[in-house]
């Protein structure tokens, strides 16, 4: 073997060199994978630090939680110990000196303890974040990414805008929601640029993009948000095993021991003592909550509690009436307690007797407002309230009730304490002064109303059944506004609540109150393996690369074993059995391929790091990120290496099959194939004329059928109809090269090409292999890159049963909008000048919810595990419109499947088709498991896939639903805005793009970012169009290195044909003219793989290229071919010039 | 008048210092209609002298004329023209185009230079009438039989009527009756066109059958 090895050194080699272009392709694309998974693995390492597990609460907590939580966590070794408290706000940020603006920055208020999360990272906080002499606003650092966003310097000012923190949510009646309550506005300096890594580059949600950092000191922004609290806590883990952070096996004892760390203010509660002296009755306990209303699982516990301890307790709600009247006459603002009358403890009646059960329709009136209205038991008393409405709009409801008695101000009529302190009216010595978030009628306050506030605040002056109160006033927001609570008895009140608090918390689960520690570098890691496995993408980019290595071996091999075929024949001669010869060259082919691929082993990482490189410059609209390093995992190198070896193992052994098919005394003679033309048979031609014919009938009729068709079957059916016209076009050709090319023999064609056109049919089979592998490859290309759309920047007409649904503009806010954008009202509220209400007039905005999550689209590296979720109105559900890929009924308006009511804890929702199937991985009637914001499992179940539209980010649900399960977000972050079509593109465009400008600017401090919606989409696409170009480039080199098999065939042809060409040479035929023929021979066979393959994919594409905004890249896909075809026509002219070099007259003559 | 005059050819092979001389100082002349057989035992020179009369190979020194022309004064295109307008080969091998029909495949040496035409066709049909295969103008070489093929050669050497026509073992690979047919073959087409006839063969009895034959032997040449 050595000796054959050494002596057919040339041709050996060249095998050498395929497998290791084979191996090196595929343990390249492998390693493309690895790198890409090992970069988002250092990202998420890099932005996460030490930090294993935060929590980051809607509600803010005591900062001593996180030292009480350490303090807890002490005895647990295996367990996290540190705990560091931080304070993490949305917002936005501007430079009042450029005017340049950022949304979506992340506002982290921290101390030390939060930077020595970072190795290294205190000495960039040195000093830490303190005002400088002379600095006048106070310190903050940022990012560089922030830099560059805002063209910022050290010492220059900064605004950070951000939502002010309300314990009240604010669509409750109660609920602030002018910008000046829910705007906060801090001006910094910044005294530090931190670079983007590290804790500059600090984000918990995993994406690709570095985030837009600030750092404030924690100390700041607690006295701005008046509170002193914080909202985050980060745990990190003692054990450096990164291993272990996989499991989740801490996070239910991190869970525990912060149930252990909790006390109720943390959750929001206050457990009030109301003494006998404030009441002049018996004293109580008051569960109350810093939200005005307590939620059910609260009042689960304490309800559960008080029966556990058997204490009484009480159940209030308490509510504001606009107005009570009676007898004409009215009383405004007032509040009405529903309570159980029969449990409720001195609540008596004028005449001393006890306040008597009510029932449904019945209420109790004070003696003050009993005597103002002139009111008697029996009269009818008619309530009016407001109630929040869609869109955060106040609504007034009425109710009547028949009066059933007057309860004296004494005991717990008398009691204060029945309405929660609320902000703003508490306090205040008059109503007039006031600070409701409500519209207030101040005329209709009358002295006696004066009067009454100053003897008794905000005293209820009626009351009705817990039972009515709980049918008008309970709400998402919680059902009762405080719980009373006895003394047990025997027990003084003291005692009872040391007891029940305690009893309390440990009945409550933080995960109740959104208290939930994530895993967050263990999520981070796990959403590092990707949403895309780059490793089958790019093996699916090289597979022309591969594929064409692999033939290149086998054409290499098989040139080798000719060469050698009168060897062959000797061995088989002299009683060598088939195999025995087999087996010999399938042992040199395995050395070969085996030293090969260890070439290609270093080869492959050349090939990964170009690859790369080009994902972090050429294609990096694919990738988003230029912070991809190359990552050689020694797995990957050996599975490379293996596969390849297979791979052209069997294509050696697909050559050495063919060995046994020649006759031993040609080989003896080295003819090593069999001879072309004698061998046809009638009935295979028959075949392939059935074959072409019928082709090419069924791609006509489905052609005209997808003309005709208005359906969205009519791609499938064009992309059908150019399949079958490639069929029917190879076909022909295989029949005509089997025909001997008769037809080509025309006086028209130059003599020397007509000769080379004739000699490709001299073996049918060969040259039907190169043309049908140039058409195919030509096919996927050219109907690959076809494909590309780029969006116009805004569309004129734009259809609503289109991936922008209609709409214009897109826009997202960084704090939540509570008004009507569409109303004047709302946009006065806004800030909206008349102006800015004129230019959007006759505009339509539809607001979503939208809860903060994970990029569900192609720009998102990582594996969304928690994706971004809107909540769509009924009003978008209604208009309907974008076009649906696919639901799991057929309705006709399909987005009425959000309304579908399904078992408990399912959702259903609606996502993009791209982004449920690829980057989520859900068809049609699939779940994916999220939780909920109590800590509870949620399913959201895929009814319906929209066509590539503006939704791949995210997925939509109903609002009623995101109101149901996501009871604590507020407000409207997300929007969609709709232009009536005008026929004048150039006006649509230019009002489409002031109205943008001017929604931004009014609203910049909320961090509005308003887009058109085809330039959304076009970012998507922009990923879609790079890999179609990552595709079109390697899958043209996989052409190019497929044409110099081209070659090889030549080479092979000429070896074959030495004696022919000798014998033209004697005839007179220069060496020229031979090689003329040859390259004709060969560029024809290109000529029609390019030719066929081209057509055939066009045809294929016809709906893309007539939909608008498809612009084809007819530039790079010609130069492809043209390459395709230089390239080929250069590698057959190197085995022209090699094989006619060689001396023609040993052929003609069997003597020297 | 057609003429060949070869005077004092040497051929050697191999390397300077260790030369092969396959042929030493071979010289004799020929003239319009003359016909003669080469004989000699095998690696004597036979084919090396052939293809250097048809201008295949140049020789190492001496000179040959043909029609009182050196070819190997001519330069690359102008030597295969010669080659092209002025010899005929007749090989051991056939060596037809497979993909080519009987017709076109005596046409070939007419595709040379373009100079394919309506006379071109009319001739090869002509031809092929005269070698017996007027019946299989259209078939192809791997539907005939051996001799068949070998007689298509034939034909294919004659189309441009040329001067010298060189048949190297011409009947080599056919058995005695078909190679009996050929040979007289040439011999008629040969008295036909007043050509001048060379053949290389091992056969005694188809050299006999020549006006002159030639005896080589380790280079050398002798009249018999």
């Amino acid at each position: 073997m050595r000796r054959s090895l050494s002596y057919f050194w040339r041709i050996q080699l060249a095998v050498l060199l395929g497998a290791a272009v084979a191996t090196a392709v595929l343990t390249g694309a492998l390693l493309v994978g690895d790198s890409v998974r090992g970069s988002l693995r250092d990202l998420t390492l890099d932005r996460l630090g030490r930090i294993d597990y935060a929590l980051v609460s809607e509600r803010f907590f005591r900062e001593e939680l996180s030292t009480d939580l350490s303090r807890k966590l002490e005895g647990d070794a295996q367990f996290p110990r540190e705990t560091v408290p931080a304070i993490l706000l949305n917002g936005a940020a501007v430079n009042p000196k450029s005017k340049a603006r950022a949304s979506r920055v992340q506002i982290q208020g921290i101390d030390e303890r939060f930077t020595g999360l970072w190795e290294g990272a205190s000495s960039q906080f040195t000093p830490f974040l303190e005002k400088q002499p002379g600095q006048l606003f106070p310190s903050v650092h940022i990012n560089q990414s922030l830099q560059n966003e805002l063209d910022i310097e050290v010492g220059e000012q900064l605004l950070l805008s951000f939502e002010r923190h309300s314990d009240i949510h604010r669509e409750f009646l109660l609920g602030h929601r002018d910008s000046s309550d829910v705007l906060q506005t801090l001006r910094l300096t910044v005294t530090k640029i931190l670079p983007d890594r590290g804790i500059g580059s600090f984000g918990l949600r995993p994406n690709q993009s570095r985030p837009l950092n600030a750092y404030v000191p924690l100390s700041v922004l607690q006295k701005v948000l008046g509170n002193g609290r914080v909202n985050a806590i980060f745990a990190s883990a003692t054990s450096p095993n990164l291993s272990d952070l996989t499991t989740t096996d801490a996070l239910p004892v991190l869970q525990s021991k912060l149930r252990q760390a909790l006390k109720l203010e943390d959750l929001g509660l206050m457990l009030r003592h109301v003494s006998s002296d404030s009441i002049r009755g018996v004293g109580y306990l008051s569960l109350e909550s810093t939200q005005f209303l307590l939620k059910p699982d609260i009042i689960e516990a304490a309800r559960a509690v008080a029966i556990e301890r058997r204490t009484l307790f009480l159940p209030v709600l308490t509510y504001l009436a606009n107005t009570i009247a009676a007898n004409e006459r009215t009383i405004p603002y007032s509040t009405i307690t529903g309570l159980d009358t029969q449990r409720a403890f001195s609540l008596e009646l004028i005449d001393g007797s006890a306040a008597p059960p009510l029932a449904a329709g019945e209420i109790l009136l004070n003696e003050w407002a009993a005597t103002d209205l002139g009111a008697e038991v029996g009269d009818e008393i008619n309530v009016s309230y407001y109630i929040v409405g869609p869109r955060e709009k106040l609504l007034t409801r009425g109710a009547r009730f028949r009066l059933k008695g007057v309860v004296a101000i004494e005991g717990l009529a008398a009691d204060q304490g029945l309405t929660p302190k609320f902000p703003g009216i508490h306090e205040a010595d008059d109503m007039s002064e006031w600070n409701a978030p409500f519209p207030i009628d101040l005329n209709r306050i009358r002295p006696k109303d004066e009067i009454y506030w100053d003897l008794f605040r905000a005293t209820p002056k009626a009351f009705v059944s817990d039972r009515t109160a709980q049918q008008l006033w309970r709400s998402r927001f919680g059902d009762l506004t405080a719980i009373q609570i006895r003394a047990v008895m025997g027990a003084d009140l003291q005692t009872t609540q040391t007891n029940f608090q305690r009893r309390l918390l440990e009945k409550i689960r933080p995960e109740q109150v959104g208290l939930v520690f994530q895993p967050v570098k263990a999520d981070g890691l796990a959403a590092a393996t990707g949403s895309t496995d780059f490793s089958s993408l790019f093996i699916g980019f090289s597979l022309f690369l591969i594929v064409s290595a692999a033939l290149l071996v086998g054409l290499l091999f098989r040139l080798g074993v000719e060469q050698r075929s009168s060897e062959v024949g000797v061995l088989l001669a002299t009683g060598y059995s088939i195999s025995t010869v087999r087996r010999r060259f399938m042992k040199e082919g395995g050395l070969i391929a085996g030293i090969g691929g260890l070439f290609g082993l270093g080869g492959g990482v050349v090939y990964a790091w170009l690859l790369m490189a080009g994902l972090r410059t050429w294609w990096l609209a694919a990738v988003g990120t230029p912070f991809l390093s190359l990552y050689i995992n020694p797995l990957s190198l050996v599975l490379g290496y293996l596969i390849a070896f297979v791979v052209v193992l069997f294509s050696i052994g697909w050559t050495v099959r063919q060995l046994g098919k020649v006759p031993i005394p040609a080989l003896i003679a080295g003819e090593s194939g069999a001879g072309g033309l004698s061998n046809r048979s009638s009935g295979g031609s028959t075949r392939r004329r059935i074959l072409a014919f019928a082709s090419l009938g069924v791609a006509l009729a489905l052609t005209i059928l997808a003309f005709v068709s208005e359906t969205t079957a009519s791609a499938g059916l064009f992309f059908g109809s150019g399949v079958l016209l490639l069929i029917a076009g190879l076909a022909f050709f295989s029949i005509w090269l089997r025909s001997g090319g008769r037809a080509a023999s025309q006086p028209r064609v130059a003599v020397t090409a007509q000769m080379g056109i004739k000699n490709s049919g001299r073996h049918p089979g060969r040259s039907m292999l190169c043309a049908a592998l140039v058409g195919c490859a030509c096919f996927v290309i050219v109907a690959v890159g076809a494909n590309r759309h780029i969006e116009r920047k805004h569309e004129a007409d734009p259809q609503k049963e289109s991936g922008t649904g209609g709409f214009a503009l897109v826009a997202e806010s960084d704090i939540p909008l509570h008004h009507d954008l569409n109303s004047r009202e709302g946009q006065f509220e806004l800030g909206f000048s008349e102006s800015d209400s004129d230019t959007t007039a006759d505009t339509q905005i539809f607001p979503f919810r939208l809860l903060p999550g994970e990029d569900a689209s192609c720009l998102n590296l990582y594996r969304p595990q928690k994706p971004r979720i809107l909540g769509a109105s009924q009003d978008f559900i209604e208009r309907g419109g974008f076009q649906f890929q696919g639901t799991t009924a057929t309705k006709e308006n399909p987005w009425e499947l959000l309304e579908d009511e399904l078992e408990p804890g399912v959702i259903p929702v609606i996502g993009d088709y791209n982004s449920a199937q690829w980057i989520l991985h859900l068809g049609l009637g699939d779940e994916l498991s999220i939780q909920g914001e109590l800590g509870e499992e949620l399913k959201l179940r895929l009814v319906g896939v929209l066509q590539r539209s503006i939704f791949q980010s995210e997925l939509l649900i109903s609002e009623a639903n995101f109101k149901k399960y996501f009871p604590s977000q507020s407000g409207y972050a997300y929007f969609l805005i709709q232009r009536p079509s005008t026929p004048n593109p150039a006006a649509f465009s230019e009002s489409v793009e002031h109205i943008g400008h001017t929604l931004e600017r009014t609203l910049d401090d909320y961090g509005l970012d308003v887009r058109s919606t085809t330039e959304k989409l076009a970012s998507y696409r922009a990923v879609e169009n790079t890999y179609l170009s990552t595709f079109q480039t390697l899958g043209g080199l996989g052409l190019l290195l497929g044409t110099l098999g081209l070659g090889i065939v030549l080479l092979r042809n000429v070896i074959e044909r030495s004696g022919e060409l000798a014998t033209l040479r004697a005839f007179g035929f220069r060496r020229a003219t031979l090689s003329l023929m040859l390259l004709a021979e060969n560029g024809f066979l290109l000529l029609i793989g390019i030719l066929i393959g081209t057509v055939s994919a066009l045809i294929a594409v016809i709906p893309h290229l007539t939909t608008p905004g498809a612009q084809v890249p007819w530039f790079s896909l010609v130069m492809t071919l043209v390459s395709v075809f230089l390239v080929g026509i250069a590698a057959s002219g190197i085995a022209v010039y090699f094989s006619l070099r060689r001396p023609l007259l040993p052929a003609l003559k069997h003597e020297a | 008048m057609n003429s060949l005059k070869v005077s004092d050819i040497y051929k050697n092979f191999g390397d300077e210092a260790q030369p092969i001389e396959v042929l030493r100082g071979v010289s004799f002349e020929m003239a319009q209609g003359e016909s003669l057989a080469i004989t000699g035992p095998s690696g004597s020179g036979k084919s090396t002298l052939l293809h250097l009369i048809g201008a295949l190979e140049r020789p190492s020194s001496g000179q040959i004329e043909i029609n009182g022309e050196d070819p190997f004064g001519l330069p690359e295109p102008q030597l295969a023209r010669f080659r092209n307008q002025g010899v005929g080969f007749v090989f051991q091998d056939h060596h037809l185009l497979p993909q080519y029909s009987v017709t076109e495949n005596v046409l070939i040496p007419t595709m040379a230079f373009k100079n394919r035409n309506g006379e071109a066709e009319k001739r090869a049909r002509e031809l092929l009438e005269r070698v017996g295969l007027s019946h299989r103008l259209s078939h192809r070489p791997a539907e005939l039989s051996g001799g068949e093929r070998q007689r298509v050669a034939v034909a294919r050497a004659l189309i441009n009527q040329p001067s010298l026509i060189l048949c190297d073992e011409p009947t080599g690979n056919l058995d005695r009756s078909t190679a009996d047919g050929i040979s007289s073959l040439l011999f008629e087409l040969h008295q036909a066109e007043q050509n001048i006839l060379i053949v290389v063969t091992h056969s005694l009895e188809l050299a006999s059958r020549f006006e002159r034959r030639f005896e080589l032997e380790a280079g050398r040449c002798a009249e018999v």
